[in-house]
């Protein structure tokens, strides 16, 4: 099995703040290919410090992030922008999407940045698209879809472009149950299809056992890692 | 790129009012700054026609020690020859040769220092058109039993006199002894400048001259070019072919004018660059609150791998192009502008315009603009557009995308 993200000893303090804040301490993981990673806790544990960091969007105090075996930390500013486009799909909690852009211009917008075939960035829109449950809704724009709607679109624009894996901070945090369920559904079901990496992270224990995955942060350490066969 | 362009034209429209609002100022900032600059520029324009076409001519030739001393004293040896040589020329229109010198005009309870011009009447309507500023009398008809005299209106006004009366001028003859005789003014005429209505006054030079005592006697050779852009070729080619006497151009004999109409361009450039400074503030507003606004956004187009450059670009884009807009609307409207005024005329009399002809300007403008100012222009407002949107821009980037995704 391939490893695809591993930690070594990470840390981050927020020094900024009155007192600095340990928002994770010597996390040390390993994500193998085709996980499907739920990261819980309580708020304030350290859940979207841990995804921005692993995600190249915050740099970690001490400890390595190694993806498919580049530490990166070594690349410069520009080569992240282009590692994170070609290597890693996300989802945040809101504000993902472009609102000008209509479903399917949002999907293709990534590939758009990797400059793939134009033909080839269509079809693969309306498919994801599909996948997600949203082919009648190719060209509307995100204003005009429900909340969980656009949790769909921004699922099927992380995975349209292939990446190594995919980070969702929260994604169903603005989603009424079943809304939150759904996209929970088809995100397992593209991990299984897809065979892509999935790591989300939750502090709603509803949506927790749909993970093959289980990690615990309790004030910035892991206090449990439990993996179910689902 | 061109989803870039996409994205940044319907971000335009995202918040219509706003955008229009900035595309409106733009647009009145252009029209004023335009409308301001044509009000100038016809200005400019008239008063050099007005000055070259009915007062100076392109070219005069004198005596070189006239333009200190303009007396009967200093003429130009075999005046009309030259001036009939001259005419021959084929850049030359017309050559009017004349007997010029200062003097005083006298009617009976007032008296004026003025210029006396005498003039071949034929020759010198070809050359001022000084028979089409007529306003009152006749032009050169002699109808009376003293010689006739034509003087400007404002000359009129001051003498206290008016078509028919008597006047005396007062000059001196080739030796410099003093002459005094009695003229009738046959005519009045009017141009803009009250200055040169009130100095000059036209007699015959056949009159003229018979009462300096030199038959032959030329002071001055008015040259009316037909390229009137020939003016400074033509001036070395007279001066190369007559070494001794001094040749001018209208450049040389009304420098302020000749500044005034070199720098106009950059001048009136300056002017409208100022206005658009002030729209740029508003339009640097705009963009920062619309950044602002949408910071979110940036953050997570650049966490998902869009590079910094692209941001920037994208939100210069958007300046750009609602700059774009207001400037091809503004432009094309202040050009409608300037074309109806250029038909209509503005006539400035009704803001106290009537004052305005003393400085030599006329009371009802044409303006006329080049469409190159146009040009310039639409580069300026764009220019500064982009400037503006430099620092929103700036501020787009710099929010780290780990802040942005939080959202808390
Ligand atoms: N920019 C920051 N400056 C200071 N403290 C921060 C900052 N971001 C997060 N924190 C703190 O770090 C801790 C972990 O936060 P976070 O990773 O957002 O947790 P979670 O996502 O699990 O709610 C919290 O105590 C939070 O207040
Ligand atoms: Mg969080």
């Amino acid at each position: 099995m391939k490893t695809v993200i591993r930690t070594n000893n990470l840390s981050k303090v927020y020094k900024d703040a009155a007192a600095p804040v340990h928002a994770l301490k010597n996390v040390s993981l390993e994500f193998i290919q085709g996980e499907f990673t739920a990261i819980v806790g309580p708020s304030g544990s350290g859940k979207t410090t841990f995804l921005n960091v692993i995600g190249g969007l915050d740099k970690p105090t001490e400890g390595s992030v190694v993806i498919d075996g580049v530490d990166i930390a070594t690349l410069k500013e520009s080569q992240l922008f282009d590692f994170r486009l070609r290597h890693i799909g996300f989802v945040f909690q809101s504000y993902n999407l472009i609102p000008v852009l209509t479903a399917t211009e949002n999907v293709s917008f990534i590939m758009l940045l990797q400059k793939q075939p134009k033909k080839e960035m269509e079809r693969r829109a309306k498919e994801m698209l599909e996948q997600v449950g949203l082919s009648d809704k190719l060209d509307v724009r995100p204003g005009k879809l429900s909340g969980g709607q656009q949790q769909r679109v921004a699922v099927a624009r992380a995975l349209a472009s292939k990446p190594d894996f995919v980070l969702a901070d929260e994604p169903t945090a603005n989603l009424d149950t079943e809304s939150a369920f759904n996209l929970l559904d088809i995100m397992a079901r593209l991990n299984k299809e897809e065979n892509i990496t999935l790591i989300f992270s939750t502090h709603d224990q509803r949506v927790i056992e749909r993970a093959s995955r289980v990690i615990t942060l309790v004030d910035g350490a892991v206090a449990k890692d439990e993996a179910f066969d689902r | 790129m061109k989803t870039l362009l996409t994205i940044s034209w319907r971000n335009i429209w995202r918040n219509r009012s706003r955008s229009l609002i900035i595309i409106i100022a733009i647009i009145l900032g252009l029209m004023g700054g335009v409308f301001s600059a044509a009000v100038r520029l016809g200005t400019e324009q008239q008063q050099y026609r007005e000055s070259v076409e009915h007062q100076i001519s392109h070219i005069q030739v004198h005596h070189t020690d006239f333009v200190a001393n303009p007396e009967a004293r200093f003429r130009i040896a075999q005046g009309f020859e030259i001036a009939k040589q001259l005419t021959e020329h084929p850049a030359i229109k017309v050559a009017s040769p004349r007997t010029v010198f200062d003097g005083m005009a006298a009617s009976a309870n007032m008296n004026s220092g003025i210029r006396i011009k005498g003039v071949d009447p034929d020759t010198e309507a070809h050359t001022t058109s000084l028979d089409k500023l007529i306003v009152e009398g006749t032009y050169f008809a002699e109808n009376g039993r003293l010689p006739s005299v034509i003087i400007g209106r404002e000359l009129a006004e001051k003498l206290n006199s008016g078509v028919g009366s008597r006047i005396v001028l007062t000059f001196q003859d080739i030796e410099g002894e003093i002459i005094s005789a009695s003229f009738r003014i046959e005519a009045l005429y009017e141009v803009s400048s009250s200055r040169f209505e009130e100095r000059n006054v036209f007699v015959r030079t056949t009159v003229l001259n018979s009462f300096i005592g030199d038959p032959g006697a030329v002071t001055e050779i008015a040259v009316l070019l037909e390229d009137s852009d020939e003016y400074r070729k033509l001036k070395d080619e007279i001066q190369a072919m007559h070494a001794n006497l001094e040749v001018r151009h209208w450049a040389d004999l009304m420098p302020a004018l000749f500044y005034s109409l070199e720098f106009l361009d950059q001048s009136l450039i300056w002017m409208v660059g100022i206005i658009m400074l002030g729209v740029s503030f508003g339009l640097l507003n705009t963009i920062l609150m619309s950044v602002l606004e949408r910071i979110k956004e940036f953050g997570v187009l650049m966490a998902i791998g869009m590079k910094k450059t692209k941001v920037f670009a994208m939100v210069l884009l958007e300046t750009s192009l609602v700059s774009l807009i207001g400037g091809v609307i503004g432009l094309l409207l202040s050009f409608g502008m300037v074309e109806y005024l250029y038909v209509r005329g503005i006539d400035l009399s009704s803001v106290g315009g009537d004052g305005l002809s003393e400085f030599g300007y006329a009371s009802v403008i044409y303006p006329e603009i080049d469409p190159v100012f146009y040009f310039k222009l639409m580069i300026l407002v764009v220019a500064f557009a982009v400037v503006a949107a430099i620092y929103p821009a700036w501020k787009a980037v710099r929010f780290v995308p780990a802040e942005a995704v939080r959202t808390e």
